[in-house]
């Protein structure tokens, strides 16, 4: 790779993270929001180094290449089969970063959705030793999808019976029948290690896949309510569409963007 | 649409790159750019007009892949930083003054060590080899080799982000790479032969050398250490990205359920996929179905031992070394991981 493409790659890649970090909000749909700041860090870092590059190879004009190649670095010694780690040879492998630079840059890949929610397992939800505190007065009640699941299988005090509920995540279809789910999909680092929280919907068609919605509705009744046997289930009296919230990747109540 | 094919262009290549030797990449150069262009000429001519890179899976792969690279860069940076700065502005014969004179002793010192020098394991390679060079004993440099990627403040603080509420996986994965990394170099020292190595190991560009700025050494050290990495990292992130969407969560589970079998598995996936060591700890949490053992596992022997790694000691080291070192160390990992993860975990 020569001096000038090396350039060019460090500045691209140092472009491509201000654009997702700084510019726009895209890099929530691969990491955590607490990595913004890290990655505002890299990006400049990056595109300094890249400039700087770009300008010191400038200023030595004619003899630059010369220097960076033939003194110090091992560059003009040996036989040809010794250059392991010259600094004057980067090697092709960094051709590589191309890729996450550019499509970081503009081409950047959707956020996760339905097809791998629905290839996932529903995430296991965590015992809530301590019990519950009473639902609020609100109805219906803002819950999330891990919250609603909690509740309807581990709550003894059957407090979300005869509650209206309302829940938001994506549509998610079932693979057999023409049932769906409700799903979040929840990041513990990056899209990586993405797991998923699935609440059957009944009551309605199915909405289009990976469509954001706002579903107000009633625990459906299948298993004893407060016990394991219990399907996270909801009997759906309305389903509103909704912009995809800030904290997609989170599992918080949603935010809506300002 | 272009963009999309160089994707599967350099995919294609994927297999290709870590295996060739690391030797001569400049003289190569122009064959490897021919070799690259015809990759993605037909490429784009297969899959020109096809709906390809709409395909769910197809977007999956690339948010994932795209993911665990961003996730990753800012680690990579930072390290490529601190071992760019080492390199630099650290004097040539520290290590040799600081660490003890017997080699048996050096051994666990050089081991420690390792914690001081942040980076992955590519940067670790070149600095091993020339701790070689500088007179530092081959096994208290292979001990350093084998715990510099996998202890260092980088990799552990990654590693208590990826298993947040956990600091036993912390500190077993501290114990496992020290022993491990000890283990080997007694090993060297009982089995070792000189021989194995290449002969000549020439002085090449570690360590400040007179007459240069040192922020200039500074900033191609940066640089191409960062470059170099930075397209393992994307290499690594293909693989796991690959493994990610494209094998069933059955299967996995089909390994997971035996805690033996879980711990080759994990092992054999930590060696192919290559990851960095600064971002390995992500790939391991997300593991889900595994047990802690099987994951410790693979943390300990993905620093230690994988692809690319093979690749680099092979072309700085030599290849009879290469996969003597790789075979035996993946064997001290794996039962160091399991007997720590099994005592800690």
């Amino acid at each position: 790779m020569k001096r000038p493409v090396q350039s060019l790659l460090l500045t691209l890649t140092g472009l491509g993270l201000l654009h997702t970090a700084l510019f726009t909000d895209t890099y929530l749909r691969y990491v955590k929001a607490g990595l913004r700041v890290p990655l505002i860090a890299s990006g400049a870092a990056l595109l300094l180094l890249g400039l700087t590059a770009a300008v010191a190879r400038e200023r030595r004009g004619g003899s630059g290449r010369g220097h960076e190649h033939g003194s110090g670095h091992g560059g003009g010694q040996g036989d040809g089969g010794d250059h392991g780690h010259d600094h004057s040879v980067t090697p092709r492998i960094a051709w590589l970063l191309f890729l996450p630079a550019l499509s970081l840059t503009v081409w950047a890949p959707p956020a996760l959705g339905a097809y791998t929610a629905s290839r996932s397992g529903a995430k296991p939800v965590t015992v809530q030793k301590k019990g519950f505190d009473p639902l609020p007065a609100a109805s219906p009640v803002p819950l999330t999808l891990t919250d609603f699941t909690k509740r309807v299988q581990q709550d003894r005090s059957l407090a979300v019976k005869g509650r209206a509920v309302q829940l938001t995540g994506f549509v998610t279809p079932a693979e057999e029948g023409d049932g769906w789910y409700l799903t979040r999909i929840i990041f513990t680092c990056c899209a990586a290690d993405s797991q998923t929280v699935k609440v059957r919907m009944y009551g309605t068609e199915a909405p289009p896949a990976d469509s954001w919605l706002a579903v107000t509705g009633t625990w459906h009744p299948r298993g004893a309510l407060g016990t394991r046997t219990a399907e996270a289930a909801l009997d759906v009296t309305a389903a509103q569409p909704v912009a995809q919230p800030v904290n997609a990747f989170t599992d918080d109540l949603p935010l809506r963007p300002s | 649409m272009e963009k999309s094919d160089e994707v599967v262009a350099v995919a294609e290549r994927v297999t290709v790159v870590p295996v060739a030797p690391p030797l001569r990449r400049g003289r190569r150069w122009p064959l490897g750019a021919a070799l690259a262009i015809t990759a993605v000429a037909t490429a784009g001519l297969l899959l020109a007009g096809t709906a390809w890179p709409d395909q769910p899976a197809v977007r999956a792969w690339r948010t994932v892949c795209l993911a665990i690279t961003v996730q990753a860069l800012p680690f990579l940076l930072l390290g490529t930083v601190l071992s760019g700065a080492i390199n630099a502005f650290v004097p040539a014969d520290l290590f040799t003054r600081v660490l003890p004179r017997r080699p048996v002793l050096a051994v666990p010192v050089a081991g420690a060590a390792g914690a001081v020098l942040p980076g992955c394991e590519c940067a670790s390679v070149p600095v091993a080899n020339s701790l070689i060079r500088r007179g530092v004993t081959p096994a208290a440099a292979f001990a350093f080799l084998l715990s510099a990627p996998a202890i260092n403040p980088v990799v552990l603080t990654a590693t208590a982000v990826a298993f947040p509420g956990s600091p036993a996986m912390v500190a077993a994965r501290l114990l496992a790479s020290l022993a491990t990394a000890a283990v080997m170099g007694w090993l060297w020292l009982w089995l070792g032969r000189e021989e194995w190595l290449r002969p000549g190991l020439r002085h090449r560009h570690t360590g400040h050398q007179h007459g240069h700025s040192r922020l200039h050494e500074f900033r191609l050290g940066f640089q191409h250490d960062f470059l170099h990495a930075g397209g393992f990292l994307v290499l690594g992130a293909m693989a796991a990205a690959t493994f990610n969407v494209a094998v069933p969560r059955s299967v996995l589970d089909a390994f997971s359920g035996s805690p033996w079998l879980s711990v080759l598995f994990l092992a054999g996936l930590a060696v192919l996929l290559a990851v960095c060591s600064e971002a390995d700890a992500f790939v391991a949490a997300s593991l889900t179905g595994f047990s802690p053992v099987a994951r410790l596992v693979f943390m300990v022997v993905g620093p230690m031992v994988d692809l690319k790694l093979i690749a680099l000691q092979a072309g700085t080291f030599g290849r009879a070394f290469a996969w003597r070192f790789s075979t035996a160390t993946t064997v001290v990992a794996i039962t160091a991981g399991v007997l720590i993860g099994g005592l800690l975990l």
